[in-house]
């Protein structure tokens, strides 16, 4: 038979806590400190046998045994996880050339207003002019970005990514920030590539849907 | 003995126990409360400060120190060459070196490549020997083996060509050892880029020390100039100056003009030649001086917050002041009941009893106790750093001081932790003695019995006894590092009250106890002392079990492979293991 739960505050039953006792040895001090002393040795003598003859736990494989979990960076560091969004990077097409179409949605998108874009036309006769631009400056402000990775979600060409699994190395100077298209350019993923996985449909592929609604190319 | 040579002496013995002990000890005291004590707190502390270097040129660095060892054995055992038969001794102990050090330099390696990984065919051999502590088992047996071999076939003439082929071969045997295993390090060293020196973390220590002296040394502009210069000083100089009286070793007796035949000889019981005491200072005083030069301390503590003009140093250094002078009562009364017992102030009379009946600690465990605790607060550190507590007085008394003048107050402190643990190591712990060692050599005996004994020559035991002195002393300190770790902060009415109505009635109560019970021994007469005696030999035998199981227990401890639990629940867990893990990633390379 079920019974119903009661409506209202549920009671409350508290656990009594049992108090340490102030028994003789306590009071004397000297027991106790004593005990402190064998369990501060004890502690010692762990770590520094780990420390001294290498067999400390690793501080990310094993990191939930009790020991010195500590990482010294920078010779060594905790491998970013997959989805870090470090460093931007500007992915390239087959030439070299920058994927990225100079359609400004990463700088529109970007909360920071850390984008800089400069579009240029391609030349008279090159069968991309009047179907998509490329950026003649592309300036990212590290110093300035938020890190939310919008740009990456706003690009229509993944042209922009997060991928380097690097984070900005401190500069002295904030002139050291400003990263520029060459530069971003010369960043690669996480797998050394400077390209990305997903294909692109240049004007004249079969797999192109067409420039334009009427005439498929 | 010339004016010249005594000159020379007390220089050396200078030199020696501030400059080559004490200073270095507390500059690794510095670095080593900040690393171990990080160490118990699952922390690496302080280990940044390196100097970087080629491979190369660290590998040039280890060979050299090698060469020059294995050079050196081989030239003494060509120049000692032996006619005739080889004494048996002399036999099993290059046999018991040779293989030893074959062993060690293999067990070392092993160690080596289990910890970074195999990075070559020969690692491949090595690591295919099986776990070091394979290697580290076999090797003592090998070396058991042997010796059992020298005594079971003892005055057969295998034993004879045996203990020739040791003599003619181990000391090759060695060189081959240290020379392989530093061409193998070399040989790793050498390949890498770059390779950074740290010294296990301690040239943090060093780093610490330069960078005091080129920081700015700032003066508030209100302040006494010449008094707030001079309390570091005066702060700093006496904790030093007390080591003069404390002895580190056994006196060297001198009969002949020829200093090293005498050496290598006995020492006689009773010298009739010059006495080359290893004690800076020797002077009947001993104990008074000690105090009186630690009295002195104090005056550097109160200067320093007084001359600073600021409330802070002021309420520090009257803190300071206050504390030290009540803990210097009891330091004091704590030891009128060991100079009942010793009958004397000078500290190496007080080890020469303790050689001939038993260490202090057994005839005056509460004084010890007390002293200890007394030691800690005079020098003002945790738990009884209430003079420099944070939380209420900024630093205290050194509030206003920077540079090396902060550096010196700090120093002094440390200072202070070595020359307590050698006065008590000279006081409660039978100073450079060992037990069943004397002048003459080992000798086991309990009760007048005397079960083994073997002659030693005299720079041995003497060498013997300062490495015994320093062991110990080095134990103290590290235990005042653990009380720091371990015991927090008192409050300042609490440190009154622990002073002066729980210390000094008790230290009180300590001397007129001992007075008794003294007097009571006294009236016993000739049984009681027998027994006195007998029991002085156990504290003996007592003191090397603990030592043999300390050592057993630690070799065991050390020995046990250490388990970890895997868990890879992360992606950077994922890459971590692809890279082969974290920890073995060199620093500094």
């Amino acid at each position: 038979m079920m019974t119903p739960l009661p409506l209202g505050p549920r009671k409350v039953v508290g656990v009594a806590v049992t108090r340490p006792e102030r028994t003789g040895t306590v009071q004397a001090y000297v027991p106790e400190i004593a005990k402190g002393l064998a369990l501060t040795a004890q502690h010692f003598l762990q770590n520094t046998k780990q420390w001294a003859l290498g067999q400390r736990p690793d501080p990310i494989l094993e990191s939930i045994n009790d020991g010195i979990n500590v990482i010294s960076y920078p010779e060594q560091r905790r491998p970013y996880p997959e989805r870090f969004r470090g460093m931007h990077r500007l992915t390239q097409r087959e030439d070299g050339s920058p994927r990225c179409v100079a359609c400004l949605c990463c700088s529109t998108a970007c909360p920071a207003q850390c984008i800089y874009i400069e579009a240029g036309e391609y030349p008279e006769g090159d069968s991309r002019r009047g179907y998509e631009r490329y950026p003649v400056q592309f300036v990212i402000d590290e110093l300035r970005c938020v890190f939310c990775g919008f740009c990456v979600e706003a690009c229509p060409c993944d042209a922009i990514r997060m991928d380097t699994g690097i984070h900005a190395a401190p500069y002295d100077s904030r002139e050291q920030f400003l990263f520029d298209r060459e530069q971003l350019l010369s960043f690669v993923g996480r797998d050394g590539s400077s390209r990305t996985a997903n294909p692109r449909h240049e004007p004249g592929d079969p797999t192109h849907p067409g420039v334009d609604r009427e005439h498929h190319s | 003995m010339t004016l010249m040579t005594e000159l020379i002496i007390i220089v050396a013995k200078v030199v020696f126990l501030a400059l080559l002990f004490c200073m270095p000890v507390a500059v690794l005291l510095t670095w080593a409360d900040r690393r171990q004590g990080a160490m118990i707190q699952d922390r690496v502390g302080p280990n940044r400060a390196a100097i970087f270097m080629p491979g190369k040129l660290a590998a040039f660095l280890v060979v050299v120190p090698a060469l020059a060892v294995a050079g050196l054995a081989l030239g003494l055992a060509w120049l000692n060459k032996i006619e005739g038969d080889t004494p048996i001794v002399l036999g099993v102990l290059s046999n018991q070196l040779a293989i030893a050090s074959v062993w060690i330099t293999l067990f070392v390696i092993a160690g080596r490549i289990r910890v970074r990984g195999v990075s070559n065919s020969f690692d491949v051999f090595v690591a295919a020997l099986g776990d070091p502590r394979a290697v580290l088992g076999f090797g003592v047996l090998a070396n058991v083996a042997f010796l059992a071999m020298f005594v079971m076939l003892k005055g057969t003439p295998i034993v004879a060509t045996l203990s020739d082929v040791s003599v003619s071969s181990g000391p090759m045997l060695f060189a081959l050892a240290v020379v392989g295993g530093a061409a193998y390090a070399a040989f790793n060293l050498g390949k890498l880029p770059r390779v950074g020196l740290r010294l296990a973390g301690t040239l943090h220590a060093a780093a610490d020390g330069l960078k005091s002296i080129f920081k700015e040394d700032l003066v508030p502009p209100s302040a006494d100039q010449f008094v707030h210069a001079l309390a570091p000083l005066i702060a700093f100089f006496p904790v030093l100056v007390v080591l003069a009286v404390v002895p580190f070793g056994d006196a060297l007796c001198v009969n002949s003009s020829s200093v090293v035949a005498d050496f290598i000889h006995q020492a006689p019981r009773v010298c009739s030649g010059t006495l080359i005491k290893l004690q800076i200072l020797d002077v009947d005083a001993g104990l008074l001086f000690y105090f009186a030069m630690g009295g002195t301390g104090i005056i550097g503590a109160a200067l320093a917050g007084w001359a600073s003009n600021n409330k802070y140093s002021l309420l520090g250094g009257l803190r300071a002041a206050s504390q030290m002078v009540s803990y210097e009562v009891t330091m004091g009364l704590t030891l009128i009941g060991a100079i009942m017992i010793y009958g004397t102030l000078r500290i190496d009379q007080m080890i020469h009893w303790q050689t001939t009946h038993a260490w202090g600690i057994f005839v005056q465990p509460l004084a010890f106790v007390l002293f200890f605790t007394a030691a800690v607060a005079e020098s003002k550190r945790v738990p009884f750093d209430l003079p420099e507590g944070e939380s209420e007085i900024v630093a205290g008394y050194f509030t206003e001081y920077s540079g090396m003048k902060f550096a010196m107050f700090f120093f002094a402190e440390y200072v202070t932790i070595v020359t307590s643990a050698a006065l008590m190591v000279g006081l409660f712990l039978g100073g450079w003695h060992l037990p069943f060692i004397d002048r003459q050599g080992i000798r086991i005996a309990v009760a007048g019995v005397v079960y083994w004994q073997l002659a030693l020559p005299q720079v041995l035991v003497v060498l013997l006894g300062i490495g015994a002195f320093i062991g110990k002393t080095l134990l103290l300190c590290w235990l005042q590092l653990l009380v720091r770790w371990t015991v927090p902060r008192f409050r300042y009415d609490q440190l009154m009250k622990l002073g002066w109505r729980i210390l000094l009635p008790i230290s009180i109560g300590n001397i007129l106890v001992t007075g008794l019970v003294l007097r009571l021994l006294s009236l016993g007469g000739e049984g009681v002392a027998s027994v006195l005696s007998t029991a002085g030999d156990l504290t003996q035998v007592l003191i090397a079990l603990l030592g043999l199981w300390a050592g057993t227990a630690l070799a065991i401890e050390l020995l046990k492979p250490a388990k970890h639990k895997k868990l890879l629940a992360t992606s950077a867990a994922r890459f971590a293991e692809q890279m082969g893990g974290i920890r073995s990633r060199r620093m500094g390379a």
